[in-house]
């Protein structure tokens, strides 16, 4: 019988595997090695550990393939189209630095090469009108230079203004697709029917250069799942968090350019509601970097403003992940001028921390949790691997010695440097967009989050920390509640004082129908949610706020209400609005969702026997050291209550009660964590 | 030294610089604002001491510290209150040029002043002889556009009505200046409201110590980088064409003394100030030596005053690194300051040059323009900003198309660009050949070809490099030239604006009139080369001509290619 729903999530070091038995609606949890030369063997033989494959009904699968393709530029030879006297527009891209001062920069390489650029004469206006017709004759004598150019593997078109009148784009494709049948074809206006060319560019050229890619590691995964005679369904998960067939995935990999950090969110976003926390901002540490997301009103924020590095934006409607380069592996160290500083260098997997024994001698913050008594040393990753404390505090001591400091205080510097760095992370993600930190909680998860939660929530001013279930694996547990999601977005470009109402009406019912059908056609039928928002800005400002709308037809009375929206939003967001000010519409967006059928958290049994802490020791918090119970977390029962300071501690992670906070244990047993004395008012 | 607390304070000090700067870019009107970037958010002492900076305009970094002294000297503390908010352009108070507008505002902890947050802009319209801000035909300060003393712009979180609307009054855009004189007194608020409380977290007291603290070691880090760089004096010239009313070429000299763990730059030797607008004002001066000491050190040094204090500069009143009062200076923070950089970087190049590169493109092009926009039934103003080749260094080629050394702006899209001002993008590439040969090439500049659709457009360019390129180290050869062309509507011939218009300069001139179907063409300059070209590995030029950046005429002349 096909039971299970299981999300893998396939990572650097490790593949973690939730799998949701929807027979018994149960949970489980596990972690295998990951094989990064072949993904496919780490995710079968992980499967084949704790389930029979037969009974697996569907695999929603989160990759890097697309990233790492990118990033260590190994993807296809693409060919790049364009309007004549632009074809150098990839190398030109905005003309910044990323660093001031630093004279051993060297920009992004672009994802084609200049040789392999070819123009078309034509001109679209900035009216969306047509200037210059396209010179049709002209194509064939293209699809004979690209067949000469040889080993193209894939194609990007990227006419200017294309995202007003993409009928040029159009007739390029179907004279590229008549004449190279085999080689896919990327096109701006459907990646990213956006204004400005060079994002549009990259984002287009990106899907291309991952496309042979993608196309071959999927085919892969569905020849090896036949060969296993694993009968399943293979979903992958977008950069939106949402899910995605491979047929889909096929067609526009760009879409799952940030695949895996996005599971955290989701199922961050499904917990927060079952806990009635209507504001999230998450946080996901790992061993080379944390990443860091919020959650409003129990929806998932979302930019189109990503870059993969820098100088190359992929701009297609992701969740907002910022990710900075510190973790549970990041180095301590003494800079030239004597100061201690943490990361952004990371230990990695080998040697990794002092305290793996395998060479590493800079102390990492693991090192400094290990000898804080925060980790057990008997107890890392579930005993599935032995440390040692003795190298970790001769690590530190070196550290130490320089500043004349005790191996413990030096261990809480680099923690309480770690955390600031952390703190700044969350801060950006909810300062950025006006939110204060007061009305939030924090969720803590990945190997290294639930160690820092305590210190965090009073650094950061965040009053409430969760440590959701699964913590170690809590991406793939996003992925088993993910649903199947379209974001579709068009550039408009009205003001408020020539706004033309059913035009809009007109775009909006548009991309409502492209993105259903388009879930349709991935086989996604059903009822669906409809989100509807556009993105406004005072004539002359260059950036925009999203204000959401629940309205179809664009009467006077509903778009004003619009601009009161604005307006009140620029507020609050920015401290002033300017209240007889022009307004400029520049984006719609549509969001269609279909919901997939999720699994509910069964309720732990509550309470029979007094809990018993499994064991106690010495652990070191920042206002001196404490004898602290340790409780397995596999111990705790709904409603239970502890007072800081405690350990709980689980296969894949500690959580750390600090002496002033306290726990609650979460009906559905997902640990809240607050104040233990009320704050004064 | 409480070391931990010196880098939380210090991270934290540079966040709030941030968030202040992403108000900025998000509220502004501006183009040059929001889309290029050029704008600074920093924090200073009540003392005038640069706590700290987020990496926006490195020009205007550098500016920083002599532009709070003398905002000071003119409004003691004692009469600055909670909630006020100060605004400051003044090239002859300290600023660095007209355009660019500071905004104070002091941060109150229990009643003590204990920092000022600070935002620098570039308003793209300020009023004067063109419109957008650079007449490169000005003759005296007064043509630059309005000049703002130090004044308060809001009192006790009240808006100062009169001076709103005496600066309004001044200006071409209204409408554009008021949204982005907005985003900066939004910004310095929003990060005096964030400083405040986390001085109250941590006390009074071990912030001030702290902040001495943390200048301190931004001082011995730059102490122990001087110390690297062997004692001994340094010299360097280099040029700019002429100052767009006469033809004379300008010199700017650099002497660096390097002794022991101090640096010492003199620019003795550079020309007296000259009629037209490229003089650089002191805090100009002061920044380019700077920012050029910056690019030879470690990048991770805290930026602050203290980096500052081991470097001493000599720039002798009424030439052109020091102008006096009332000649002209708009030019002078754009197209003098990164030609100061670079004579300062040229010669330090010879006690470091595994660390120096060789001369960029060294100009903004500041292509300003403005008028009535037909269709939108509004005035605009637009200063435009294009990219250089940036020099090669000892272990690599320079970069295409970047910005100049004293800016980090980005260009705008042709989309944004067409969709604001009745211009048509005809073209917009890279310019092969341009980068200077050498063992590691110089980076290309670019060329950009724009012609007007409807209505008319009057615009002027102050730009540099047309005669006197980017220069090579170590056996490298120089960059290409920038040119400018104009193109008369059914016209086939591009001609120099002196050709065309009988102006002084081809790369500084005022006020042309483009109709319908005129064209202005764009070449910028490239960066310059290092090390002798002859030594270029064959597989690097190989796939310099497979890409099309080198041609094979230059390959052969060059780099004594065979064939």
């Amino acid at each position: 019988m096909h039971r299970y729903v299981i999300g893998v999530d396939v990572g650097g070091t490790f593949t973690d595997f939730i799998a949701y038995d929807r027979s018994t609606q149960t949970l489980r949890a596990w972690k295998n090695l990951s094989t990064p030369e072949d993904p496919t063997t780490g995710i079968l033989t992980g499967l084949a550990r704790l389930v029979d494959p037969e009974s697996i009904e569907t695999l929603r699968l989160g990759t890097t393939v697309a990233t790492n393709a990118i990033l260590e530029r190994k993807g296809a030879r693409v060919a790049y189209v364009t309007t004549a006297g632009f074809r150098d527009i990839p190398f030109l891209q905005r003309g910044h630095r990323q660093h001031h001062y630093d004279s051993s920069w060297q920009r992004s390489r672009a994802l084609v090469a200049r040789r392999d650029c070819f123009e078309v004469a034509e001109r679209i206006t900035a009216e969306g009108h047509i200037l210059q017709p396209l010179a049709t004759a002209s194509l064939a004598g293209l699809v004979n230079e690209l067949r000469a150019a040889g080993e193209v593997e894939a194609i990007a078109v990227n006419l200017l203004f294309s995202y007003l009148n993409p009928v040029h784009e159009q007739q390029v494709r179907a004279a590229l697709s008549a004449g190279l049948p085999d080689i896919p074809i990327s096109v701006g206006s459907e990646v990213l029917p956006k204004w400005k060319e060079y994002e549009r560019a990259s984002t287009t050229l990106a899907d291309a250069y991952i496309k042979p890619v993608l196309q071959r590691y999927l085919h892969a995964i569905g020849e090896r799942l036949r060969l296993a005679k694993v009968p399943v369904e293979v979903a992958l998960i977008k950069s939106n968090g949402g899910e995605m067939s491979v047929a889909a995935a096929r067609a526009q990999p760009v879409q799952l350019t940030l695949s895996g950090p996005t599971g955290g969110v989701v199922a961050s976003a499904a917990i927060a509601r079952t806990l009635g926390l209507p504001r999230a901002v998450t946080l996901d540490m790992g061993g080379t970097s944390t990443d860091c997301s919020t959650i409003i009103e129990g929806e998932i924020s979302f930019t189109t403003n990503f870059e993969i590095e820098f100088g190359l934006p992929i701009q297609i409607p992701m969740i907002d992940i910022r990710t900075i380069g510190a973790g549970g592996g990041s180095l301590a160290w003494i800079d030239r001028g004597g100061m201690l500083r943490v990361g952004p260098q990371s230990a990695g997997a080998r040697p990794g921390p002092a305290c793996y024994g395998l060479g590493g001698v800079a102390p990492t913050v693991t090192d400094a949790n290990l000898v804080l008594g925060r980790i057990d040393p008997a107890n890392f990753l579930g005993g599935d691997m032995t440390v040692a404390i003795a190298p970790a505090a001769q690590a530190l001591a070196t550290v130490g010695a320089a500043l004349g400091m005790s191996v413990e205080d030096t261990a809480l510097a680099v923690l309480r440097i770690v955390n600031n760095s952390m703190v700044g992370a969350l801060r950006t993600v909810l300062l950025e967009r006006g939110h204060d930190p007061r009305e939030f909680a924090l969720f803590a998860f990945g190997g290294a989050g639930p160690l820092q939660v305590s210190d965090l929530m009073d650094e950061a001013g965040i009053p409430v920390g969760v440590v959701p279930l699964h913590p170690g694996q809590f991406s793939a547990l996003g992925f088993v509640l993910a649903d199947a999601r379209v974001d579709l977005e068009r550039t408009i470009q009205l003001t408020s004082n020539r706004f033309d109402g059913p035009r809009v009406a007109a775009y909006l019912g548009e991309l409502v129908v492209t993105a259903t059908r388009s879930l349709c056609a991935d086989g996604y039928t059903g009822a669906l949610e409809i989100r509807r928002s556009i993105d406004l800005r005072y004539l002359g400002q260059n950036y925009e706020l999203e204000v959401y709308f629940e309205f179809e037809a664009f009467t006077p009375t509903e778009v004003a209400s619009l601009w009161e929206g604005f307006h009140a939003q620029h507020e609050a967001r920015f401290g002033f609005q300017i209240p007889a000010e022009v307004i400029e519409a520049i984006t719609l967006r549509c969001t269609v969702i279909r919901q997939r059928d999720k699994p509910v958290f069964p309720p732990l049994a509550t309470r029979s026997e007094p809990l018993l802490a499994r064991s106690e020791r010495r652990v070191v918090f920042a206002g001196g050291a404490l004898i602290t119970p340790v409780y397995a977390r596999e111990d705790l029962r709904a409603e239970d209550v502890l007072a800081g300071p405690a350990l709980l501690e689980e296969p894949a992670s500690v959580t750390v009660l600090a002496p002033q906070h306290q726990l609650r244990v979460a009906p559905t047993g997902h640990l809240i964590i607050t104040q233990r004395v009320p704050q004064e008012a | 030294m409480d070391f931990v607390t010196m880098n939380i304070l210090d991270s934290t000090m540079l966040s709030i610089c941030r968030e202040m700067g992403i108000t900025l870019m998000k509220t502004s009107y501006s183009t040059i604002f929001n889309e290029a970037l050029d704008f600074t958010c920093g924090i200073a002492s009540p003392q005038g001491e640069m706590l700290s900076a987020a990496e926006f305009c490195p020009a205007q970094i550098g500016g920083m510290p002599l532009l709070i002294r003398s905002c000071l000297m003119e409004i003691p503390l004692t009469d600055i209150a909670p909630g006020d908010v100060l605004v400051h352009n003044d090239p002859y108070r300290g600023g660095l040029h007209t355009p660019e507008h500071t905004l104070f505002c002091p941060v109150f902890v229990d009643d003590e002043l204990v920092a000022f947050t600070v935002a620098i802009g570039h308003v793209a319209e300020v009023g004067g002889m063109v419109p957008g801000g650079f007449p490169s035909e000005a003759t005296e300060i007064f043509h630059e556009g309005i000049r703002v003393p130090p004044v308060k712009i809001k009192k006790r979180g009240e808006d100062v009505v009169e001076v709103w609307k005496l600066w309004l009054a001044n200006v071409r855009t209204p409408r554009h200046n008021y949204g982005d004189m907005r985003a900066m007194i939004a910004g310095v608020e929003q990060g005096s409201a964030r400083l405040a409380e986390i001085v109250q977290k941590y006390g009074r007291g071990v912030f001030r110590q702290t902040c001495d603290d943390l200048l301190d070691y931004s001082e011995k880090r730059m102490r122990a980088e001087i110390a690297e760089f062997p004692d001994g004096v340094y010299h360097f010239t280099d040029y700019m064409d002429n100052d767009g009313v006469s033809d004379a070429e300008i010199r700017i000299e650099a002497h660096c003394y390097v002794m022991g763990d101090g640096l010492v730059v003199d620019y003795t030797g550079s020309s007296p100030q000259v009629r037209g607008p490229i003089n650089a004002t002191l805090g100009v001066a002061w920044s380019a030596a700077y920012n050029a000491v910056l690019h030879l050190t470690d990048p991770a040094i805290p930026k602050n005053s203290g980096c500052f204090r081991p470097i001493k500069i000599i720039a002798p009143r009424g030439t052109v690194v020091n102008v006096d009062y009332p000649a002209p200076e708009v030019g002078g923070n754009t197209e003098t300051h990164p030609r100061i950089a670079g004579a300062v970087i040229g010669a330090l190049a010879q006690a470091a040059p595994q660390r120096a590169m060789a001369g960029e493109g060294g100009t903004h092009l500041n292509f300003v323009f403005g008028g009535h926009h037909p269709r939108h039934d509004e005035y605009f103003a637009c200063y435009d900003i294009e990219t250089v080749g940036w020099g090669a260094r000892a272990d690599a080629d320079g970069n295409d198309a970047t910005d100049s050394i004293n800016g980090n702006c980005r260009v705008m899209p042709v989309e944004v660009f067409e969709t604001r001002y009745p211009w048509l993008t005809e073209a917009y590439r890279l310019r092969p050949d341009s980068g200077g040969a050498g063992r590691q090439r110089g980076g290309l500049g670019t060329e950009k070809i724009y012609r007007c659709t409807e209505g008319e457009i009057t615009a002027s360019q102050l730009t540099d490099r047309h005669q006197h390129q980017a220069y090579g180290l170590d056996g490298g050869l120089a960059g290409a030239s920038g040119m400018t062309f104009y193109q008369a509507a059914g016209g086939q011939k591009w001609q120099t604006m002196v050709e065309a218009f009988n102006k002084r300069s081809t790369s500084k001139w005022s006020n042309v009139t483009f109709r319908a179907g005129d064209r202005v063409r764009i070449l910028t300059p490239g960066g310059g080369g290092f090390g002798d070209p002859l030594t270029r590995d064959p597989a690097r030029l190989e796939a310099d001509l497979s890409e099309g950046v080198v041609s094979l005429e230059a390959a052969r002349r060059d780099y004594g290619a065979a064939q």
